[in-house]
């Protein structure tokens, strides 16, 4: 292996990744633009919820009720109704999510402690909208049960709650550190994917193959360019999280650039492994669409809990690395995880740094066949 | 011949893409310091055969040797000693002339003492020591042709191999490459070229005439005229060119088209003009003119491939 | 004129099925797609991993974890010995949540004096912790109520909130989800489709070719365009079929609406495939800005998380976006069974930004031809 040849290739490759400043800006930019949607308008923080009430009972306890559901946060209230029939029409045209009805003799049977119901009625169709709204109304609930109940009451069994980690429960803490992950995967293959398969396609690899290169100073020659992108896009992402979007980084820094750099290098070792098995741009660009995208996205426990995922798919997900950058980032920022917890991602990054890159240098071949 | 006279040896090679033979059985040698020319039109197998003798393709069948090498089990040997320059004079468009000197420089693992002496050869070589930090798109074909050749040669390998190094490429720009060419061969570099240019015959000292895939002659330019000085060659000029040819082929006398005027092979030009007007001037054809000319590598060419 | 663009749109139709990796990701792809979010993309949360810290272990403590795991929402699946393993497995995340169950529960229970149960959440995943703590706290209010025998403590009028929910009453997150891959799937195609066919051609220099010829601008436009938009009305019949027979996804609205709204969706994917073409002058570049502009529609779209949950400025954005008006349209015609009656603004919408992207690309695209 002679370092001449692949200082030669890194040199080149360097130019030419100037003299295309679209391609770099995107590079930078992509995630820019991704972490503002994901850090501000992609969250799972539901409030607001549109609501129409029906109201048979108009007393000042069912307007107390009805208040109680407002001075929450939760829900808002969009209308008031007269009809039963009229709930259908709001619901269907998306302008209520929930409809409370109040039965005529609410007021009175509270009043004489005789058991009511409340009619509540909600749109199922975005499931987790709905989920989380059946578990505010019970907490309101619960609450105002107990202040109709006289006196001072405590509740028989007192279940205090802690959250730890995310306190808060900002959404925004739960989705920006998968993100990264995500963003770094979809750069990585954006940007090394096509790098081979264009030189196939221009004709200047037939002439680099019939020169004594080895397939493997080709492929560090084409990494360690790509990489230090990559780590500098890394960086600037982690910067934008913390300080951009107050993400907490509770964890050791220099663990964090250590166990990204080793993600890294297996995710541009898959970049140019597309780049040599897709001989030609445009497959190249399909598979490393396929391959990068969909798996980080879906699979990788970003948004999705992979204990929610059925059995087979979630074998699939320990193939893909990008799960264990994402539970490696979350511990990191959230948990301020040492390397104890997270030595099993850690090893087996490497483990996939290191077979897709001799996977790569042995598909390479000097060959036009 | 002893062994280390010759530089490029081939034996029987053969090379198909799934029912498609492109090389079917070829067999040459090239001497040390030759020129050796491999003609033939498109898609006669020429750029094939250079792939297997650089180590691009593997052949089917066949075997062959480039330097001491065997082309088969060692085309990364090979690779070390030759310089390829493939048929799209591959540079790359979006660095400069220099960049591209010093990317090929470092590939070739020119020593560093030799890297500047050998960059400077090069572009006053190839006339553009001017434009050195001019990105290689905006140059003109000539130079590209000329710059890419010294890319290919900036480890000076003993053997070459250029792959239609003039195709695109401006007459005048041409002989001057020709000229280079020769200069390196007399230095003691061995050339292998592929063209489709007959005129360009001459310049090489052996020829190698390639049809479908089969070498249907070989030699030196004057031993293939020779060759075909059995023959004479009538140059006819006329009017109607295209029902000349017809009425011709009609009483199966073969001619070739060159330009305005027919090219027939015939056993004595004297004897047979006579016979060839009165013929023509039977269908109503009138001769503008009838002599007899020197048979170009052409004439020579298309007769072996009707032959064949 | 129709002859030129029925040759066009053969030979593109000979490019894309005659080139195996193509054929693959026009026909695998949308599967593998539907089938990844289909199974994957829920947020319906079951048997969350809980560690239950019991201390009393009497048989009233044992019943309140019963009652936790018969609820299908949570699976005991540690019983830990000390607060330190709490602390681990919650560290690990192997568990999400923990209970711990003071010694004397029981025996507070019965004599009617108030008790405490600790909860501890992991709130990484802010939206399960958030649900897992709306499911907690019901689950032990509803154990509290049933507990109670004496008078001490009266749990005085007890008002029952039933919840009906409407057009998805499991609650399958699936139902949501796969409507909106029709239109997620049909927009990455088409854009690719279109765009890389057209930079392919300028790449090769058979574009320049094809402009000695008498084809005009628009013939070529249509010829490019076609293809993808049949393709993209195959992959919604297609993934509309898979839905229903093997996803169980319910279509209360008619076929032939849903297609006519396809249609009508096609035109603003195929305007910006174009534009895309344009600005592209390789094919590395055409697939960056498919994604670049590919990642934000979805997002902004309402696919994944609701519009009325984004902040104010983003929410003036989705107005652009057609992926979110075709969302709309889907999950109505799928789930509520909706029709041109109540769709109609979201049709109107889409076929005027349609018109207008495909108009302004189109002028662009006829200007770089020149």
């Amino acid at each position: 292996m002679k370092l001449a040849r692949i200082k030669a290739i890194t040199r080149k490759e360097f130019i030419q990744i100037r003299r295309d400043p679209m391609s770099l800006a995107m590079a930078f930019l992509l995630p820019l633009i991704l972490l503002f949607i994901y850090g501000y308008a992609v969250t799972f923080d539901v409030d607001r919820i549109t609501t129409v009430v029906y109201d048979m009972d108009k007393s000042s306890l069912s307007r107390e009720l009805i208040n109680e559901f407002t001075q929450s946060g939760y829900f808002t209230v969009v209308s008031s109704i007269n009809r039963y029939e009229d709930i259908d029409p709001y619901l269907d045209s998306n302008k209520a999510k929930v409809a409370i009805v109040i039965p005529h003799d609410f007021s009175k049977r509270v009043r004489t402690r005789r058991d009511t119901a409340i009619e509540i009625i909600l749109d199922g169709a975005n499931s987790n909208t709905a989920n989380i709204a059946q578990g505010y109304i019970a907490a309101i609930a619960q609450r105002y049960s107990q202040r109709m109940s006289s006196g001072p009451v405590v509740p028989l069994i007192d279940s205090r709650s802690r959250v730890w980690y995310n306190t808060e429960l900002k959404s925004r803490n739960f989705i920006i550190p998968g993100l990264i992950a995500v963003i770094m995967t979809v750069i990585i293959a954006l940007l090394t994917s096509l790098t081979i398969a264009k030189e196939w396609d221009r004709g200047t690899m037939e002439q680099l193959i019939s020169t004594p290169i080895k397939p493997v100073e080709l492929v560090i020659g084409k990494l360690v360019p790509y990489f230090v992108i990559g780590f500098a896009d890394t960086v600037f992402v982690i910067l934008m999280s913390t300080e951009l979007f107050g993400v907490p980084l509770r964890g050791s820094v220099s663990l964090l650039l250590i166990l990204s750099s080793i993600f890294l290098f297996g995710g541009l070792s898959m970049g140019i492994l597309i780049s040599i098995v897709g001989r030609n741009q445009a497959a190249a660009s399909q598979m490393a669409m396929l391959s990068s995208f969909l798996p980080a996205f879906l699979l990788s426990g970003f948004i999705f809990s992979i204990s929610n995922m059925p059995g087979p798919l979630q074998i699939i997900t320990y193939f893909v690395p990008a799960r264990y950058f994402v539970t490696i980032l979350k511990g990191i920022f959230l948990k301020g995880s040492s390397l104890k917890y997270l030595i099993w991602e850690a090893v087996l990054l490497t483990i996939y740094g290191t077979a897709v890159f001799l996977l790569a240098v042995k598909k390479f071949k000097k060959r036009i066949d | 011949m002893v062994n280390n006279e010759i530089a490029v040896q081939v034996s029987n090679l053969r090379r198909t893409f799934g029912a498609f033979v492109a090389v079917d059985g070829i067999s040459l040698t090239v001497k040390k310091g030759e020129i050796f020319g491999f003609l033939g039109p498109n898609g006669a197998g020429k750029s094939t055969t250079i792939r297997m003798l650089c180590g691009l393709l593997m052949p089917t069948g066949g075997s062959g040797t480039v330097g001491e090498f065997d082309i088969i089990r060692e085309p990364e040997a090979i690779k070390k000693i030759i310089g390829y320059m493939s048929q799209k004079f591959s540079l790359y468009d979006d660095l400069t002339v220099e960049e591209n000197i010093n990317f090929f420089g470092g590939i070739y693992n020119v020593p560093e003492e030799q890297r500047k002496k050998r960059k400077e050869w090069v572009l006053d070589m190839a006339r553009i020591t001017e434009r050195r930090t001019s990105l290689t798109s905006v140059l003109a074909s000539g130079f590209k042709q000329r710059l890419a050749l010294g890319c290919a040669i900036l480890h000076e390998p003993p053997i070459i191999f250029l792959d239609e190094p003039t195709s695109g490429v401006d007459p005048i720009s041409r002989r001057s490459f020709w000229r280079l060419i020769r200069e390196m061969a007399d230095a003691g570099t061995t050339v292998f070229v592929t063209t489709h240019y007959m005129d360009e015959a001459d310049y090489c000292d052996k020829l190698a005439l390639i049809y479908r895939g089969k070498i249907i002659a070989e030699g030196t330019p004057t031993e293939l005229r020779r060759e075909h000085m059995k023959y004479d060659v009538l140059e006819l000029e006329t009017d109607k060119v295209v029902e000349a040819m017809e009425t011709l082929s009609k009483h199966h006398i073969e001619a070739a088209i060159f330009g305005s005027t027919l090219h027939i092979t015939v056993e004595k030009a004297e004897e047979d003009m006579e016979k060839l007007a009165a013929l023509l001037r039977e269908s109503g054809i009138e001769l503008k003119r009838c002599e007899k000319i020197a048979p170009s590598l052409e004439d020579v060419f298309v007769t072996l491939i009707e032959a064949s | 004129m129709f002859e030129r663009i029925k040759h066009i749109v053969i030979k593109e139709f000979i490019q894309l099925f005659r080139d195996k990796r193509s054929v693959f990701f026009l026909f695998v792809t949308p599967v593998i797609q539907l089938m990844l979010f289909g199974y994957v993309a829920t947020f319906d949360v079951n048997s969350i991993s809980t560690a239950f810290y019991d201390l009393d272990t009497s048989s009233e403590s044992r019943e309140l974890e019963r009652q936790l795991t018969s609820s299908g929402y949570f699976a005991v699946r540690y019983r830990p010995s000390s607060p330190l393993e709490i602390t681990d497995l919650i560290e690990r995340g192997k568990a999400l949540c923990a209970i711990q169950v003071n010694s004397g529960f029981s025996k507070d229970l019965k004599r009617g004096i108030p008790t405490q149960i600790q909860v501890i959440i992991d709130g990484t995943d802010s939206n399960t912790a958030m649900i897992a703590m709306g499911y907690v706290n019901t689950i032990i209010a509803r154990y509290a109520r049933e507990n109670s025998v004496s008078p001490v403590t009266p749990v005085i009028s007890t008002i029952d909130f039933r919840t009906r929910v409407w057009y998805n009453p499991d609650l399958r997150s699936r139902n949501y989800m796969v409507p909106g891959v029709v239109a997620l799937i049909i927009m990455l195609t088409c854009l690719i489709v279109t765009s890389m066919s057209v930079v392919r051609e300028r790449e090769t220099g058979t574009m320049e070719q094809l402009m000695v010829t008498p084809i005009k601008p628009m013939e070529l436009m249509l010829g490019k365009t076609i293809p993808s938009a049949v393709i993209g009305l195959f992959d919604m019949s297609f993934i509309t079929f898979v839905g229903v027979f093997w996803f169980n996804v319910p279509i209360k609205g008619e076929l032939y609406f849903l297609v006519l709204c396809t249609a009508i969706y096609l035109v603003p994917v195929l305007g910006i495939g174009l534009f895309i073409s344009t600005i592209s002058k390789t094919p590395q570049q055409a697939m960056m800005a498919s994604f670049f502009f590919f990642q934000p529609a979805i997002l902004l779209s309402g696919f994944v998380t609701p519009i009325e949950n984004m902040p104010r400025i983003f929410q003036y954005i989705t107005y652009a976006n057609p992926l979110r008006y075709f969302l709309v349209i889907l999950r109505g015609i799928f789930l509520k069974g909706a029709g041109i009656d109540v769709l109609w603004p979201q049709m109107a919408t889409l076929f005027t930004i349609g018109v207008v992207v495909l108009v302004l690309s189109a002028l662009r695209f006829t200007k770089r031809l020149r």
